[in-house]
């Protein structure tokens, strides 16, 4: 009686502590500033993108995320990618400045540093099956795939599926639910 | 034979009912036992795919946090009843959004990290890990009510309840009908025990058929029976040869005695003529010469003529007896209280000028023979007032009492009494304990009142001692 009574004790503690929340401590900081979210983001567009085989022929190649200009990361995209992989991809951050060193990367962050040559960035990139990503105004409008709109305080998504199309990028309904599609349908061949 | 309390085939259909019942709801608690741990991983396995649907499809809600539409993946549990509450987390364990949506806070956990399930009371409650591509995302809660364990629960029990009335309708009714396959031979046993011990009729048989043990006893029982059948026949041949051969012996005895007493009759009844002439010539001898005789020739005549006169009141006492003996009975019924009230009144005359106290106590009316009764009381009267002539203040007392079916009539008195060694002597014939110079008497009297006494089913006795009273009894059957 007594013996049962302990145990069931026990249990109740067991479970007690298994449903409790880990301390925030442990979990690492708080994505709160714009650009860790941002960085999130990036990295979370790897799990819901998918790229054709010849972007990633190899079981061992690299999903390399790019940002292309002025980084406005810091040390969060490093840190959120660090020992990283995606369908056993290991992920990888490459920063660049000139634009052909841009073109084996999966993942394209153009910073709105380029946003004086965006056009000519896109116009460049968009055959490629390249996720390219923005924050500059009608990114997304403007034949790139994913741009960051923020509204109400919120960071949302915007997303160009025809653009993806011709990247021949496929974009999990997930992720497009979370999204505003934006551009035509299917873009002019 | 005692009618049973209860019957045989009640007692069997009870045994099966109750097994039968005992079996129905063992199997039925340990059926509704099972149903309910299985139904309950069930519930859980459940819940579980569903917080996995539901986890696939928040995945990108989580990692966008977009907490309008992880609401939106959430709500579509609105659709099931059961569900009371649900709840989505980040991977930091931060509540991102609820179900329904704005919960109270408390109605779901604040915080989660921990995965696994839980039983309470009233509820189930899983979390499992939302994860994308291998990536921890977060963590989903989805709490169920138990109405549907509840709801299984119920229809077990009707189910099982059902089946419980339904089957022991069924048992009840290949109870009663199985039964009569044994209780029938035995009931056709206990009713042929029944017609032997009521009856005492041997000659019928159950004649039950059967293989088992009850067959074995119905046979038995018959073979029993016709063993009790042939000892009673062949004790009612001895008796009946007993008694054929009883009554043979009673008649030849009762030819010798007629024969005896025939005898007897005639040889008294034969002396009495030379007895006559003896007694007449001593007679005349005595007229004629008796004073030519010489006093010593005198004295032999008189002994002669006195023992002649004695013997002839033997024999006619031995006539009398052989009359009491051979006379028809005629019974009616004798006022005993009259006729001891007339044999006094005669006595008295032969006690004058003794002093007698006569004691009659309430006397019955019997039925006899009503002078052979006169015999006897005059007898046992007489005797009394004869051995009672020593003492000073004679009392004879006659008294009656009924006991064991008879009516004893006692005589006592306060004279010379006689030694109880001899009693068994008293009623025979020509037996005396006195000397016949002290009390005069022929020894015939108390055979006489024995015979009597003896033709009417009664018996004879006597108590007494030397010198303190006898008292003579006699009884008659009522």
């Amino acid at each position: 009686m007594v013996l049962a009574r302990r145990a069931s004790r026990l249990a109740l503690l067991l479970l007690l502590l298994g449903i409790l929340p880990a301390a925030p401590s442990s979990a690492g900081p708080r994505l709160t500033h714009e650009y860790d979210l941002k960085a999130a983001f990036l990295f979370h567009f790897a799990q819901f993108v998918q790229w054709p085989p010849e972007a990633l022929p190899e079981k061992n190649t690299p999903l390399t995320i790019g940002i292309l200009g002025e980084d406005p990361f810091g040390k969060s995209l490093d840190e959120i990618v660090a020992n990283e992989s995606v369908g056993g991809h290991k992920l990888l951050v490459r920063r660049f400045q000139r634009l052909n060193q841009a073109d084996s990367c999966h993942i394209l962050f153009i910073s709105s540093s380029e946003k004086g040559r965006m056009d000519e960035v896109l116009s460049r990139v968009n055959r490629r099956s390249i996720l390219t990503v923005g924050e500059t105004k009608d990114f997304a409008q403007r034949s790139g795939i994913i741009g960051f709109v923020v509204a109400e305080k919120r960071l949302r998504l915007a997303v160009n599926l025809a653009a993806a199309n011709v990247a021949r990028l496929r974009i999990s309904s997930k992720l497009l639910r979370q999204s505003e599609i934006v551009g035509p349908l299917r873009l002019q061949e | 034979m005692r009618a049973p309390r209860t019957t045989i085939g009640r007692k069997l259909v009870t045994a099966m009912m109750l097994t039968s019942t005992a079996v129905l709801v063992l199997a039925g608690a340990v059926f509704m036992g099972h149903d309910f741990t299985s139904f309950r991983g069930l519930m859980v396995s459940r819940l579980v795919t569903r917080a996995h649907i539901l986890a696939a499809n928040s995945t990108a809600a989580l990692a966008f946090q977009n907490s309008d539409d992880a609401s939106q993946v959430l709500h579509a549990l609105a659709t099931d009843p059961s569900m009371i509450a649900a709840a989505l987390y980040d991977n930091q364990g931060q509540l991102v959004a609820t179900f329904p949506a704005g919960a109270k806070p408390g109605a779901v956990p604040a915080r989660l990290v921990a995965t696994g399930h839980r039983y309470e009371r009233s509820r189930l409650s899983v979390s499992e890990a939302v994860v994308e591509e291998g990536k921890r995302l977060g963590t989903i809660y989805i709490e169920s009510d138990l109405r549907e364990l509840d709801e299984r629960l119920r229809a077990d029990g009707i189910v099982l309840l059902l089946s419980v009335f339904g089957s022991i309708a069924v048992a009840f009714a290949l109870a009663s009908w199985l039964q009569r396959g044994i209780a029938h031979p035995i009931l056709a046993l206990a009713e042929v025990a029944r017609t032997v011990s009521e009856g005492k009729d041997y000659s019928v048989r159950s004649r039950a058929v059967g293989d088992d043990e009850v067959g074995i006893l119905s046979e038995a029982f018959d073979q029993m029976l016709g063993e009790i059948q042939r000892r009673e026949s062949q004790i009612r041949l001895l008796n009946a040869d007993l008694e054929r051969r009883v009554n043979e012996r009673t008649a030849e005895l009762e030819a010798s005695n007629k024969e005896l007493e025939a005898f007897s009759y005639s040889v008294s009844h034969d002396l009495r003529a030379p007895l006559r002439h003896i007694d007449g010539f001593v007679e005349l001898l005595t007229k004629h010469a008796f004073a030519s005789l010489d006093e010593k020739a005198q004295g032999h005549l008189t002994k002669i003529s006195a023992a002649a006169k004695q013997m002839g009141a033997l024999i006619d006492d031995l006539l009398a007896f052989s009359r009491v003996g051979r006379t028809e009975m005629r019974k009616t019924s004798v006022n005993l209280a009259s006729m001891t009230a007339d044999v006094i009144q005669e006595l008295r005359e032969d006690a004058k000028g003794r002093l007698v106290e006569w004691k009659v106590e309430e006397l019955p009316t019997v039925q006899g023979d009503p002078s052979m009764l006169r015999l006897v009381l005059v007898n046992l009267l007489a005797n009394a007032l004869k051995y009672s002539g020593p003492t000073k203040e004679a009392r004879i007392e006659v008294g009656a009492r009924a006991q064991n079916g008879e009516i004893v009539v006692s005589v006592r008195d306060n004279g010379v009494g006689f030694d109880p060694a001899y009693a068994h002597k008293l009623f025979g014939v020509f037996q005396r304990l006195h000397a016949s110079k002290e009390f005069e008497g022929t020894g015939i009297g108390l055979a006489n009142v024995r015979r009597i006494v003896n033709r009417h089913g009664g018996r004879t006795w006597a108590e007494g001692a030397i010198q303190q009273g006898a008292t003579f009894y006699f009884s008659l059957p009522r």
